[in-house]
């Protein structure tokens, strides 16, 4: 019984201190530290919430085709995308502008200048021709670490990959490179936009489907030149028009009466499990807890995008949470009537009512992951706090809940009205269906 | 207990009239949609000597505009404020401009009214801060709506004191609203095939019909309430959307569980019995789950503000939606379904000795 006893309290202490560091954060020293909801950091707010930067572009091209503005207002989406600002939102303005809203951006001036970049990669030879483009590219993708055998400092670099064709050309210039060795012509340059990012030596023939490009980068501008190359490059040059920084487009109330209704629904669903499931609805409670924990700490700490949808769509997600729990307690209690002892029911429970809460948490999370990966915009940002809710949700329900009523056994506690089984329940039997 | 899979027209019936409804209005009426999908205005204005609220802003463009309109988003830049108001639905390309003028009027009315009309300092046109203004200016050759406005602002005169200001005119294209919604009726479709292999591969190709069916089901008739009743539509109803289709299946998916299950244990029962006998079996956990969730999403709606109302509501309708077609539905379908199959396969048989034997 002590051991149950000393295993709850354990778990319960967990929790708790969960939930502190979701709500506070915690600092270990200045440099590592895993930042709280109320943290100023902990949680990157939509555009609705904070505000944030609009900036206008304007083609620095007469007469831009319909076509080439929907492509220009396709390319700047997708940039944003890549550079993780999925709640940010482009429309087109008039015939020649595009309008780009960016929530809660840290440095607007690097945002105008790296949306607005052409983005026209090439790869020239020695002799300023071109070998190839932008185009030869499939993808791009920004890294950390060393670049050159025997160097131990490590840098950011950006990796990419070519297609066949870009494959052939680019092996075909490093062997042409690598034979002009002597006339000391033997690099090849790598421009973007006309600026040279990197010139290296070639001293063989290279046949590969990939390349990296070294460069004095720092993160964020390795990420954004990656993901300029990925979208590709625009039709026409883009010229600022203007840049202001807007107040969120909700009052400051919307986010307090959001919170408030967040916390009043978790503590009406608390006390719905207590009433209905009495002691295992306690267990659910503290499961629960655990999963409210869990979800503040990867808002905080991955950054993502909240608007007052997601916000909504979190408080909705507690409710839903305990959507596995109430499952496999109506089975327990199923077992119960069966004249089961509690700890074969508990078990049997849990066992048989494994099968729908996988399955129908399966299917949901085929809903999310392809929001996710397929997703632009809002929608992107969506499926992965939807991802987030069903995966935590289904860990405390299963593990957490599991454990919490295995202690409470563990420790005696066998009546089974305190398992939501009532009096009249055993007298009559009530289960009806095909069950021997 | 009465036996749901017997009264199965009822609600079989109820189904097939919503749905009917749902498809008739979203052909005819369509939506009300908001500048995210339609188009429309955004308007800025300089206003001075007098602070203001966002929401201050909202009410009075919502008085200006009348007939229950409103701007669909108010935003504050320093002393600026950008309204956004969306194109009425149907709107024709001349009839655009005469929409933006006449919601300019009302609302530049409306706010010197409030604020004062714009008076100036007088300054000679030297000013540094006149670069900035003119860059504001709308590009007159190009959007013939605010062309109207570059003639009407004054772009000489000095610096604003007091009062407020036009001082950009643009209209808005709705490709993002739309562009979104394409995208996301394009991922329903794919995550609606995948749910129905994933199903097929857990339960039976029935099962995943039935479970992908009550989806749709649920989906369309949510679309039609809002066609119906023209409640305003926004990117965030599409995120509502796919909330509903997220979780809908659900419920769907537990009573399919315990089908499996008691088809798996049963000898006797015919389907309608195993059906009827699966969804009571389920049914305090359907009606616990619908209520705990309900509780969360319905203090959202009846705490929120207005734009996080608007998002709750139809999660509200696909959870009322999904429970009744969870329940009253999907097992009385799957039922039917099976026997229809058993029946034709004994058809086909000729009168074979498959006396509705299960697997």
């Amino acid at each position: 019984m002590s051991r149950s006893l000393v295993k709850f309290a354990a778990i319960i202490l967990v929790i708790a201190a969960l939930l502190y560091v979701g709500v506070y954060g915690l600092d270990f020293t200045d440099k590592y530290r895993i930042p709280g909801i109320t943290d100023s950091d902990g949680i990157t707010q939509g555009l609705d919430l904070k505000g944030g930067t609009v900036i206008v572009f304007r083609a620095a091209t007469t007469d831009p085709s319909e076509e080439d503005m929907d492509n220009v207002v396709n390319l700047l989406r997708r940039r944003l995308d890549f550079q993780g600002y999925t709640e940010a939102s482009v429309t087109m303005q008039g015939s020649n502008k595009v309008r780009v809203e960016i929530p809660d951006v840290q440095d607007s001036d690097t945002a105008v200048e790296t949306l607005g970049a052409t983005a026209q990669l090439e790869f020239k030879d020695a002799n300023g021709n071109t070998i190839m483009t932008g185009s030869e590219v499939t993808n791009a993708s920004s890294e950390y670490g060393q670049t050159e055998q025997g160097i131990s400092r490590s840098s950011y670099y950006i990796s990419m990959e070519f297609t066949p064709e870009g494959q052939q050309k680019f092996s075909e210039a490093t062997k042409t490179a690598a034979a002009a060795a002597s006339s000391n012509m033997n690099y090849i340059t790598i421009e973007m936009d006309g600026n040279v990012l990197t010139a290296p030596r070639v001293h063989e023939q290279i046949d590969s489907d990939s390349c990296i490009i070294t460069g004095e980068f720092t993160a964020d501008e390795a990420s954004a030149l990656a993901a300029n190359i990925k979208s590709g490059q625009l039709p026409f040059s883009l010229a600022v028009d203007e840049v202001k920084v807007v107040s969120a487009t909700l009052g400051e109330e919307a986010l307090s009466k959001a919170i408030t209704a967040g916390i009043i629904g978790l503590i009406l669903v608390l006390l719905f499990m207590l009433l209905i499931y009495r002691l295992q609805g306690l267990m659910a409670d503290f499961a629960l807890m655990f999963y409210v924990a869990v979800v503040l700490i990867l808002l905080a700490n991955f950054h993502i995008n909240i608007t007052l949808p997601g916000i909504a769509g979190i408080i909705l997600a507690i409710g839903m949470a305990v959507d596995a729990n109430v499952v496999i307690f109506e089975r327990v209690k199923e077992e119960l009537k069966l004249g089961k002892t509690v700890r074969s029911a508990v078990d049997a429970g849990f066992n048989r009512a494994l099968s729908a809460v996988i399955d129908s948490n399966v299917t949901t999370i085929i809903s999310a992951v392809i929001l996710w990966w397929l997703g632009t915009g809002t929608i992107k940002g969506f499926g992965i706090t939807l991802l987030m809710g069903i995966v935590v949700s289904m860990i405390s329900a299963i593990f957490v809940t599991r454990f919490l009523l295995k202690q409470m056994i563990g420790m005696n506690v066998k009546n089974t009205w305190l398992y939501g089984l009532n009096k009249s329940d055993l007298s009559s039997e009530s289960v009806k269906g095909g069950k021997a | 207990m009465f036996d749901i899979v017997q009264k199965k027209w009822v609600f079989f019936g109820i189904s097939i009239v919503l749905c009917l409804i749902s498809i008739v209005s979203l052909i005819f009426r369509g939506f009300n949609l908001d500048t995210d999908f339609s188009g429309g205005i955004a308007l800025t204005y300089e206003v001075k000597g007098e602070d203001f609220s966002t929401e201050d802003m909202s009410a009075i463009v919502s008085e200006a505009l009348g007939a229950g309109k409103s701007a669909s988003s108010v935003q504050k830049s320093g002393d600026d404020v950008i309204i956004k108001v969306g194109y009425d639905k149907d709107i024709t390309d001349e009839e655009r401009t005469e929409f933006s003028n006449t919601v300019r009027d009302s609302i530049t009315t409306a706010l010197e009214e409030k604020f004062g009309k714009a008076e100036y300092d007088g300054a000679a046109a030297a000013e540094p801060e006149e670069d900035e203004t003119a860059a504001t200016e709308p590009d007159a050759s190009a959007e013939p709506a605010a062309a109207a406005t570059a003639t009407q602002a004054p772009t000489t005169g000095g610096n604003l004191v007091s009062g407020v200001r036009l001082s950009s005119m643009d209209d808005i294209s709705p490709s993002s609203g739309r562009e979104l919604a394409r995208s996301a009726l394009w991922m329903s479709l794919l995550a609606c095939a995948a749910i129905l292999l994933y199903v097929t591969f857990r339960f039976e190709f029935t099962s995943g019909c039935v479970a992908v069916l009550a989806l749709a089901h649920d989906v369309l008739i949510l679309l039609g309430v809002y066609s119906v009743l023209q409640i305003s539509v926004n990117i965030n109803f599409i995120a509502a959307v796919l909330t509903v289709l997220g979780y809908s299946i659900n419920n769907t998916i537990v009573i399919m569980d315990r089908i499996r299950e008691n088809t798996r244990n049963s000898r006797k029962e015919s389907y309608g019995e195993i059906a009827n006998n699966s969804i009571w079996q389920t049914m305090t956990r359907s009606i616990n789950t619908t209520i705990t969730t309900l509780l969360t999403i319905g203090m959202v709606f009846i705490i929120g503000v207005a734009s996080i109302k608007a998002f709750a509501l139809p999660i509200i309708i696909g959870i009322v939606i999904g429970f009744f077609s969870s329940v009253f539905i999907t097992g009385p379908l799957w039922a039917t379904w099976r026997d229809s199959a058993v029946t034709a396969k004994r058809a086909a048989a000729g009168n074979g000795k498959s006396k509705s034997k299960k697997k």
